[in-house]
């Protein structure tokens, strides 16, 4: 991609209900941020809690520089199970300049959500789709599964292995996570984007995970996020 | 279209083979490690209605019961999911419901029924605000309600769980201990163990060494009633005054001389101990870690858990409390836990400072802070309370 084409990134980060979407997404954002790029605009897409995943790091985020497109509970009525509107600032998202990262809430429901928001003209559409998986949710816990998984949730550009245990995470899972990951998308067609890893795990892992997919080190902003 | 024979076949097997082999480490939420316990135990159906935060144990079950020849009824309102599941069990199902705030008191009728006609259904509860509608989220309101909801004396067991784990665990075990016991069981979450995140062992109770007790009907059984076989004679409804009070003193008999094979508690650090942290559910995990950091600046703190609300585990309490110079009592709701603990200690003269936040989480950090604060207000004698 050329410096121009990062500039307009659109990317959406789709998956299994609590597979480390948000993560990702946050430290895509930020990622973006650094390398310059302005703006740099991260989209909460939960319409089932909207409340509760980027809502508590939206102040931190946005004094970091990047724009966050997330409900505030004083703009709302009804919190959880009433809060499932659509924010019209979201609706338009695609279409802004800048770098887009939207957090596709969710899992279950997922992905059907992106067709709420307006798309670009055709010739201008660039939206790249991504699906996080973690092969310690059994959900998603094999290459069948994954490949079954993935399939449901129809036109996709990439996978990225997101294994792990939470704190309890060990080199083996992310190792695991890759293999599982690369033969799923070898049956599928589609790259593997990286394999994602708690930064602590640096020194371990490394720039390239055991099937040689570039690694994608993140800090970890969720544990502060309400659930 | 038909589907390929290779691929039926395919999916057969899936459908027959254990949905979980051995034991395996996973990352889930509480909600999903539910529902994975109730397939592993055998469960047969799940009858239920949606509120948060238990949502996800519907989500997961109709995503995987189907692959292993599973049932689900999605019923108008609460009201019927306790009812259904209460039929599901008079017809020999290993049958289960989850629900949370509102919906609980909904259901406490057919639990009612449930404890008169000794049907053993399982109800998991993921607690959210209170009163009413009030928050989605998370409290430990539902304490009371659980143990003594209905209109009787509370013929039911209570397992409250404090992690993932537990959740797993006490879900396989409330299947055993309701068919064993025949009082309705209970599996008490709440909403932040329902949506937090973290590792946990699911297994294949056999891979454990625990064998699931059998179900069997309630009613149309084989052969001739009285003949063949006792008859199923099931009543919730009584003639005279007398005649209930024969029945219940009979149920609560029973259950007292069943009570000390189920309770459960945990108990940590306590002989030595000047102040004894009594908590349960998620807010245990606070005080536990609270106790450690205590021990750590050389404050002589303990810890006492009951697992099981009801029965509570009163004896082993007194005992921790004899040698204790205060307990602390801390929860996420106004005194209901603290209610147990004092029925439980009757006639003991320890103090009980409390820590009473309903609606809200607590940290270890805040219940440690809270203990050095009682420990240098030293004129504080009924034991101090927020």
């Amino acid at each position: 991609m050329t410096k121009g084409e990062i500039a307009q990134t659109k990317e959406a980060y789709v998956g299994e209900y609590a597979s480390g979407k948000s993560e990702v997404a946050i430290n895509r954002a930020l990622w973006l941020f650094e390398t310059g790029i302005r703006p740099v605009i991260l989209v909460d897409l939960d319409l089932v809690e909207p409340f509760y995943t980027l809502r508590p790091l939206k102040k931190e985020l946005e004094a970091r520089g990047i724009k966050v497109l997330a409900w505030e509970t004083l703009n709302t009525i009804g919190l959880g199970e009433t809060g499932n509107l659509l924010q019209p600032v979201v609706r338009w998202a695609l279409r802004r300049e800048g770098a887009v990262v939207i957090d596709v809430g969710y899992g279950v429901a997922g992905i059907e959500k992106l067709r709420l928001l307006e798309r670009p003209a055709f010739e201008r559409e660039s939206l790249k789709i991504y699906v996080v998986i973690n092969i310690a949710r059994p959900m998603t816990g094999d290459v069948e599964a994954v490949v079954d998984y993935v399939r449901a949730l129809g036109a996709v550009h990439g996978l990225i292995n997101n294994s792990h245990w939470g704190d309890d995470t060990e080199p083996a899972i992310i190792h695991e996570g890759a293999q599982v990951v690369t033969k799923a998308a070898k049956i599928l067609g589609l790259p593997v984007i990286w394999t994602t890893v708690d930064q602590k795990w640096q020194k371990e892992i490394g720039s390239y995970d055991v099937c040689g997919n570039p690694v994608f080190f993140l800090k970890r902003y969720m544990p502060r996020a309400f659930w | 279209m038909s589907m390929p024979a290779v691929e039926l076949e395919a999916k057969t097997q899936r459908k027959q083979a254990k949905p979980i082999e051995g034991v395996k480490k996973v990352f889930m939420t509480g909600n999903e490690s539910v529902a994975w316990a109730a397939l592993a135990a055998g469960a047969e159906i799940m009858y239920g209605y949606p509120i948060t935060p238990q949502n996800e144990i519907m989500h997961y079950w109709t995503r995987l019961a189907p692959r292993y020849g599973k049932q689900f009824l999605q019923t108008e309102d609460e009201i019927s999911a306790g009812f259904t599941t209460c039929g599901g069990v008079l017809a020999g199902k290993r049958a289960f419901t989850a629900t949370a705030g509102p919906g609980n008191i909904l259901m406490q009728e057919s639990m009612s029924m449930a404890e008169m006609l000794r049907l053993p259904t399982v109800v998991i509860v993921q607690q959210r605000g209170g009163p009413s509608t009030a928050t989605v989220i998370y409290s430990q309101q539902e304490t009371t309600l659980t143990c003594f909801g209905g209109n009787g004396e509370g013929l039911r067991i209570v397992y409250s769980s404090s992690s993932h784990q537990d959740l797993f665990d006490y879900t396989i075990k409330a299947f055993n201990t309701a068919w064993k016991y025949r009082f309705p069981t209970f599996v008490l979450g709440d909403g932040y163990q329902a949506k937090m995140r973290e590792s946990l062992h699911i297994y294949d109770p056999a891979a454990k060494g625990i064998k699931m007790e059998k179900t069997v009907p309630f009613v149309g059984q084989e052969g001739m009633p009285g003949v063949d076989r006792a008859p199923a004679h099931l009543r919730n409804t009584f003639n005279t005054e007398e005649e209930l009070l024969e029945v219940i003193t009979g149920y609560v008999a029973e259950y007292q001389k069943i009570a000390p094979e189920i309770i459960e508690y945990e108990v940590i650090e306590t002989a030595d101990a000047e102040i004894v942290l009594v908590a349960h559910g998620i807010v245990a995990r606070a005080a536990w870690a609270a106790v450690r950091a205590l021990r750590n600046k050389g404050v002589r703190a303990g810890f006492f858990r009951p697992i099981t609300l009801r029965p509570f585990p009163a004896e082993q309490l007194r005992k921790a409390a004899r040698t204790a110079k205060k307990l602390l009592v801390a929860e996420s709701a106004q005194g209901q836990l603290l209610k147990l603990v004092q029925e439980a200690l009757y006639g003991e003269t320890v103090p009980i400072a409390t820590y009473l936040m309903p609606g809200q989480g607590i940290t270890a950090e805040e219940l440690s802070d809270y203990v050095m604060e009682l420990r240098s207000n030293k004129t504080n004698r009924e034991g101090g309370s927020r």
